[in-house]
């Protein structure tokens, strides 16, 4: 093999040796040349089989992936950003409220720590270990214990009333935004990017391509095979090429209705799930962002510093009208009446904080006012949020669904295919015989 | 290596200087590097403690004369006080009521009565430290009073008022430590608050503790309890509120520095700083300053006496 392959690319006009040769030599007769028909019309129903075997296979894994791990990373990514950044509203208000801090919202941190701890106890499951996000996860769990520790410092010494409590509370929310939400931030995002990836992965448009070409290839083999032979023969036609031709037709019907559904529930999870769901956790984190931006601008007792500027900002990005929101303006339209009552009453907080009235504008802050006005947009965003999740949920579900099938079925029937041509092209070598 | 940073703190002064007439809010950062960075050599070129001499008596409350600075605050209906919120015993958030108290506060209170007749037409601000000089420059502030140190670097950007405390520089170590004064701590991590004299005064000692700057003492004693730094150091009377905290810390050593604690009040408004000086001389002499000594610190010695220029 080796001279012959030396051999072969040394020569201009190389003389055909060994296999070559012979197989060179069988397109001279008629029974070597439906012996090479035999051949191709196998191999590629065996490829096709293959292929639609595989491309079912990696759809399968595609989808799975995007249902058991890349979306509920994302959704375990929103609940530890969002608790992180609760945990620091609640804790900056419960400073606020003075004396002994409120049940309701110590409670409420108890409540916000808890789901973080949680959610970064699966999200480690969720990511491989070694990639960024689990990484990210890793740096998470350790400042958010680090983090825990000071604020549970601050509640022992805040008891014992020294005036040291506010500054381990301090240090604790320096740590908890300035550290752990932009780690929490990172996560997020990073769990955004595998969800996208995780949609191309369950779509497999290289395998779909694949396979394609294996069919339109098999397709032209089949036909072109039947008219050499009923030009060669005096059938008009091979019944069971005519058959396999029909077994390919309806592999092919059967993948393209399998795979088109499976497209059709991925866009739609897509865009009526994943997307809305995306956009709304980060309408929820800019929301609790402006709820803890008021309490520690108060909290600071600096006037409008930098916190207040921060508020603004963080206003600006909240106009809840992602394009992937789209069809739900009557909820929107509530969620925005009902930011506007929050934002009012933030104006009338600033408004007595800056006319010198501290005290009155820690009481409207912290008040039932203010409280409950925040909590209606907060709930308006995570009824949507939920409603979006169930949406995701039902429709990766059915997108699975099919897949399975499939995979043994795509290459039973081209098993078929290939039988069903050796068979019609049997009987033609026999006549050589 | 020590000269550039000279020279940008002077640069800073200058543009500081230029600037003092027409406040812009958009220059307080820039006074941050400027007191903050270590000073190559102590600057005498002040005496810091002379302020300005009071003019008259002290008008009734109520009835300030018509263009003065007072007359201003009692349009505004509030004397707006620049203070910190977590030194204890001179100015901090009484956790129990959420109240910010203490010497400090008392004696903007005592300022608020000689205007308005009444000590709670006053509304606290809580300044970083590092931005007092600023916050007064531009007017974000009435005055500041807030353990501040009368020194000539300050007073090219503010006015002081006469000295109405005197104290100077110790080191607070946990009770386990064998430093008996801030020398002992060459190489070691020393805290204290950004834009602190103190923290400047840590960089000159000739055994180079290694200065860790924080947002405020509060923040010093958190990173000290959490073994972040092996001691902090400023003035023994924030010190003892510190150590009052914390029964694993002491204050040792002798005072290594001298702090006239001052009034800090904008140059534009030098009948403020007559009027504030005018109302220390009062309390010196009828005992409210003694009182006042007595109620946060203990025992009061003889108050500072007033030096003018």
């Amino acid at each position: 093999m080796t001279t012959a392959l030396t051999h072969r690319s040394a020569t201009a006009v190389p003389p055909r040796t060994g296999a070559l040769r012979r197989v060179g030599q069988l397109r001279q007769s008629s029974p070597g040349r439906l012996q090479l028909i035999r051949a191709a019309l196998v191999t590629l129903a065996v490829l096709t089989g293959l292929i639609a075997g595989l491309t079912a296979a990696s759809a399968t894994a595609g989808t799975s992936d995007l249902r058991d791990r890349a979306q509920p990373l994302l959704v375990e990514a929103e609940t530890i950003y969002s608790a992180l950044a609760d945990a620091d509203t609640t804790a900056a208000q419960a400073f606020l409220a003075g004396g002994l801090e409120p049940v309701r919202l110590t409670e409420r941190y108890e409540a916000d720590l808890a789901r973080a701890t949680t959610s970064l106890a699966s999200a480690a499951r969720l990511t491989p270990e070694g990639s960024a996000a689990s990484r990210a996860v890793e740096a998470l769990a350790t400042g958010t214990t680090r983090y825990a520790a000071l604020v549970a410092t601050a509640r022992a010494v805040n008891r014992q009333g020294l005036p040291v409590g506010a500054s381990y509370l301090a240090t604790a929310s320096q740590l908890n935004r300035e550290t752990l939400q932009p780690e929490a931030k990172a996560l997020f995002q990073l769990a955004r990017k595998e969800v996208d990836s995780g949609y191309s992965a369950a779509r497999s448009s290289w395998w779909l391509m694949l396979l394609l070409t294996v069919f339109v290839l098999l397709t032209i083999m089949l036909i072109w095979s039947q008219l050499y032979l009923s030009r060669t023969t005096n059938r008009t036609f091979n019944v069971p090429l005519v058959a396999a031709t029909g077994l390919a037709a309806l592999l092919m019907l059967t993948s393209g209705f399998v795979f088109s559904g499976q497209r059709d529930m991925l866009s739609t999870a897509d865009q009526d799930g994943s997307a809305p769901v995306a956009a709304l956790a980060e309408s929820r984190i800019l929301l609790l962002r402006e709820r803890a931006d008021e309490a520690l601008t108060l909290a600071a007792r600096a006037g409008n510093g930098p916190h207040e500027k921060d508020f603004q900002a963080t206003r600006e990005q909240l106009t809840f009208d992602d394009e992937s929101l789209d069809g739900f303006e009557w909820n929107l339209r509530e969620i925005r009446e009902q930011h506007q009552v929050y934002l009012d009453l933030h104006e009338k907080v600033r408004e007595l904080d800056d006319g010198g009235d501290y005290d009155g504008a820690v009481k409207l802050a912290v008040g039932e006012g203010a409280t409950t006005a925040f909590e209606n947009v907060l709930d308006s965003v995570d009824n949507l949020l939920d409603d979006r999740k169930h949406t995701f949920d039902e429709h990766i579900r059915e997108a699975g669904s099919g897949l399975g099938t499939l995979t043994w079925l795509g290459p039973l029937l081209a098993l078929a295919i290939g039988v069903l041509a050796v068979f019609g092209l049997r009987a033609r070598l026999e006549e050589y015989r | 290596m020590r000269i550039r940073p000279a020279l940008a703190v002077i640069a800073l002064l200058a543009v500081a200087g230029c600037t003092a007439e027409t406040p812009a809010p958009v220059e307080a950062p820039a006074a941050t590097p400027a007191s903050t960075a270590p000073a190559a050599a102590p600057d005498t070129s002040c005496k810091p403690r002379a302020s300005l001499r009071p003019t008259g008596t002290l008008p009734a409350p109520g009835r300030m004369p018509a263009g003065s600075h007072m007359a201003t605050i009692v349009n505004n209906g509030r004397l707006v006080l620049g203070t910190s919120q977590d030194t204890l015993l001179f100015s901090s958030r009484n956790p129990f009521t959420g109240k910010v108290e203490g010497f400090d506060v008392d004696m903007g209170r005592q300022i608020a009565q000689a205007i308005f007749g009444d000590p709670e037409k006053l509304q606290i601000r809580v300044v970083p430290r590092a931005e007092r000089t600023a916050w007064v420059r531009d007017g974000k502030v009435d005055l500041v009073i807030s353990t501040m140190t009368a020194n000539c670097a300050r007073w090219k950007e503010v006015d002081f008022s006469t000295t109405y405390f005197v104290t100077g520089q110790k080191v607070l170590v946990g009770t386990g430590s064998t430093a008996k004064s801030i020398e002992d701590l060459g190489g070691e991590k020393v805290c204290a608050a950004v834009g602190s004299t103190s923290l400047d005064n840590i960089a000159k000692v000739r055994t180079k503790p290694i200065p860790v700057g924080k947002a405020s003492f509060g923040e010093c004693l958190v990173a000290f309890q959490q073994n972040e730094v092996a001691a902090i150091s400023t003035d023994d009377t924030i010190l003892a509120g510190l150590a009052a905290q914390d029964p694993y810390a002491e204050v040792v050593g002798p005072r290594f520095t001298e702090e006239p604690y001052g009034m800090a009040i904008s140059k534009e408004h030098p009948e403020f700083t007559r009027f504030v000086n005018a109302v220390l001389e009062n309390n010196r002499r009828n005992g409210t300053w003694a009182a006042t000594y007595d109620k946060w610190l203990g025992t009061a010695p003889q108050p500072p006496a007033a030096q003018y220029r």
